[in-house]
């Protein structure tokens, strides 16, 4: 075995003389490869403070001690060494994906993109992707670069609409080491993931699959609105608007059910899966996690930016898409009982007249076309986290707590009176209604038609 | 079609129908952004890239069907790794960092420099920068000896052998040039109190002895059964067996005389072989 020792190497010193007396046993030990066994302490003593100013404190207190310490030896020896070149991190496609715009055929190139399947494996209706076959022995299926790069740039084109008009995407990568790339991608487009398996029915038969998960209603700057419980409580989890599949070969069943429920999807298509199964194929690898790993990083970054779009012009208040949630706004007595249950949970201090003030300031819904309170800053107690209902990262999280039972069993009641059932709120887009609810839904389609063709104006009333 | 399904291409006509029939109040929030950029078309019969049209040998389905990739450099990779086939042997990385290796590989100069005549510091000094330069993060393997190969052909005009031959034997001289180095490595750590584990060729002998142990085992028995079987079979005088080692007389080994090294007399050979008067 090898014993280096930078301190002892005759002739020149690593490090500087302190001016504080120390022992050298402790500098050796931070710097040698393999401590000498004779100089290992037993009962470690703090190292002396280098900081004269605050040397009395240091004293009492090791951790500042030991802080002032890494800091002097952090600025005299990370300049000693040598520099290792660029190269490939494999942490960076996590820590910091790749945006749309770096998308280039080197990159793709170097993450193996281009790595098809065996000849004899390959699926015909892919042929349009595929540059030709290499190898004589093996031959596989050459993915052609530019085709991948045109195809992921129009998916990160779909996604940052998407993301952009208040759409609620779903990252879906099954495969055993596509977890991270997943989670990454939804955390930076602030959308759903799914790296476990997909439990067929979760879309036809959401109330029962997905009927307990948490959900909560947010404005469109992505603030909780209370009064909505009740009207949540027992509807199924809202639907993807877009759906991101890293292995489509392995999830057939959530494609069937996203075209069943007009969902588009974007998916990797590799030379042996089929391109009809997905609206938005990317030819590419699947079967390369740093293939699967760019490509996640670029969605995921497209994602990004179109969140920042939208949260930038709901700022300013400007909302340009249309409300597709079918709730309604809650009644006073919702309201206050869901102001009494949050007062109850985070022990805020708050009157009934803020209580008041705070309904008179949420506008109709009739009168605007975003049935979504908006924030008045005077009044309205801000939640903490901000996470949208439309964000959800666990579809399958614990109820939330029954604080205030028999007030939401008495909004139940009331919704099964005014006739629009839960089932009815779940399938609005696509069930049949009854003909008092179709008027209701053309004459509130009218509105939103009249509203959208220009920005939505402010209440006076709120500020 | 029959066996497609391509509802998920017709997502956005399907909520135009929806939107008309007043099924859904508001058109989805993807529904502007698929229109604006909307999906490509799927199911399309590839570009013809066939080289030749030739009279109508190729079946019409097989025509559009991707073409074998075919480069110059295939012709020389094979000559090359006929003639080395223990090249292949090598591990070789195919993780690439940024995709862009060819552009900082220069073929123009030797895969090894001559050596310089400079002595002295200076000339290891010149040695060094000529070892540089001329490796440029350029890998050293049959890869590189036919694209210096393919430069040559093509920048300094030389026939295929001549190239051949140039690059081959830089390679050569810079494999040699490496495994001395390694030597002398190795040779310098063990001074300074390396120690490495078993060669190849000593595991290889390692594994031979024990198969010559189980072969002996596997022998004996055999043997055994072998002279059971025969003495059954025959009734007589036993047979020697063969397992029996001949036994030295003792009487007709003659103890040598006492040799010194150093001595007069000398220090005679000295061997297995018994001496026999």
């Amino acid at each position: 075995m090898i014993i280096r020792s930078l301190v002892l190497r005759h002739g020149r010193l690593a490090l500087p003389r302190s001016t504080t007396p120390f022992r050298a046993s402790q500098w050796r030990r931070c710097l040698a490869t393999e401590a000498p066994a004779s100089q290992i302490e037993s009962s470690p003593q703090p190292p002396p403070s280098l900081d004269n100013a605050s040397r009395d404190d240091s004293s009492k207190d090791p951790t500042i001690a030991q802080w002032n310490f890494f800091q002097h030896q952090k600025a005299h020896t990370s300049s000693l060494g040598g520099v290792p070149e660029p190269h490939y991190k494999p942490f960076m496609l996590l820590a910091n994906p790749p945006r749309p715009q770096d998308i280039t055929l080197e990159l793709l190139l170097a993450s193996q993109s281009h790595l098809g399947h065996a000849t004899s494996l390959w699926n015909p209706a892919n042929a349009k992707y595929i540059f030709g076959i290499r190898g004589d022995h093996d031959p596989i299926h050459i993915i052609s670069l530019d085709v991948t790069a045109a195809h992921l740039r129009r998916a990160c084109k779909v996604v940052q609409g998407v993301a952009a008009k208040g759409g609620l995407i779903l990252f879906v990568g099954t495969r055993r080491d596509q977890a991270r790339c997943v989670v990454r991608a939804a955390e930076l487009a602030r959308g759903c993931h799914l790296f476990d398996k997909w439990t067929p029915g979760t879309l036809t038969n959401g109330q029962q699959i997905l009927g307990r998960c948490k959900k909560k209603a947010v404005n469109e700057v992505d603030e909780e609105v209370v009064g909505f419980e009740p009207q949540l409580k027992y509807s199924s989890a809202v639907k993807p608007d877009l759906v991101v599949c890293l292995n489509p070969l392995e999830n057939y069943t959530l494609l069937h059910e996203c075209g069943i429920h007009n969902i588009p999807t974007i998916g990797i298509i590799d030379t042996d899966a089929n391109p009809t199964w997905v609206t938005y194929p990317i030819p590419a690898n699947d079967d390369s996690l740093r293939c699967v790993q760019v490509i996640a990083g670029a969605l995921g970054r497209a994602g990004e930016e179109g969140q920042a779009q939208r949260l930038a012009r709901a700022q300013a208040g400007h909302v340009d898409y249309a409300a597709t949630h079918g709730l309604e706004m809650p009644t006073k007595d919702e309201f206050d009982a869901a102001k009494r249950a949050q007062r109850g949970i985070s022990e805020h201090d708050e009157d009934a007249e803020e209580d008041e003030l705070l309904f008179e300031a949420q506008p109709d819904p009739a009168d605007e076309d975003d049935v979504f309170a908006k924030p008045s800053s005077n009044v309205l107690a801000k939640t903490e986290d901000g996470i949208s209902a439309k964000t959800e990262d666990e579809p399958r999280s614990t109820q939330i707590s029954d604080a205030a039972s028999e007030v939401q069993a008495s909004a139940q009641n009331e919704a099964a009176i005014d006739g629009l059932t839960d089932v009815e709120a779940e399938d609005e887009q696509f069930g049949t209604l009854a003909a008092e609810d179709m008027e209701l839904m053309s004459a509130k389609r009218e509105e939103n038609a009249d509203v959208a063709s220009g920005p939505s104006a402010p209440k006076t009333g709120s500020e | 079609m029959g066996r497609y399904n391509l509802s998920a291409q017709r997502v956005h006509k399907h909520a135009s129908q929806l939107l008309e029939a007043n099924r859904i109040s508001a058109p989805p929030p993807w529904y502007d952004t698929i229109a604006t950029f909307p999906p490509s078309a799927i199911l399309v019969r590839p570009i013809f890239q066939r080289p030749t049209i030739r009279k109508a040998t190729r079946k019409p389905s097989k025509l559009f069907s991707p073409v074998k990739l075919g480069y110059e450099e295939d012709r020389l990779r094979w000559e090359y790794f006929n003639d080395h086939p223990w090249e292949l042997a090598r591990p070789r990385v195919l993780l690439e960092n940024d995709g862009r290796d060819h552009e900082k590989w220069d073929w123009s100069h030797a895969l090894c420099q001559p050596e310089t005549r400079e002595v002295g510091e200076a000339g290891v000094n010149a040695w060094m920068r000529m070892q540089q330069r001329s490796q440029a993060s350029r890998p050293l393997n049959g890869e590189a000896v036919v694209q210096r190969q393919m430069w040559l052909m093509r920048h300094e005009n030389m026939s295929e052998a001549k190239a051949y031959d140039a690059a081959r034997k830089e390679l050569y001289r810079a494999r040699h040039l490496q495994e001395t180095e390694q030597r002398v490595a190795k040779e310098e750590a063990m001074h300074y109190g390396a120690y490495f584990g078993k060669s190849p060729l000593e595991v290889g002998m390692q594994l031979e002895d024990a198969q010559w142990e189980n072969w002996k085992a596997w022998a004996e028995k055999e043997t055994t059964a072998l002279k059971a079987l025969q003495g059954s079979a025959y009734t007589g005088m036993e047979v020697d067996s063969a397992l029996d080692t001949p036994e030295v007389a003792e009487e007709e080994v003659q103890e040598l005389a006492g040799d010194v090294p150093g001595s007069r007399a000398g220090q005679s050979a000295r061997g297995g072989v018994a001496v026999h008067p």
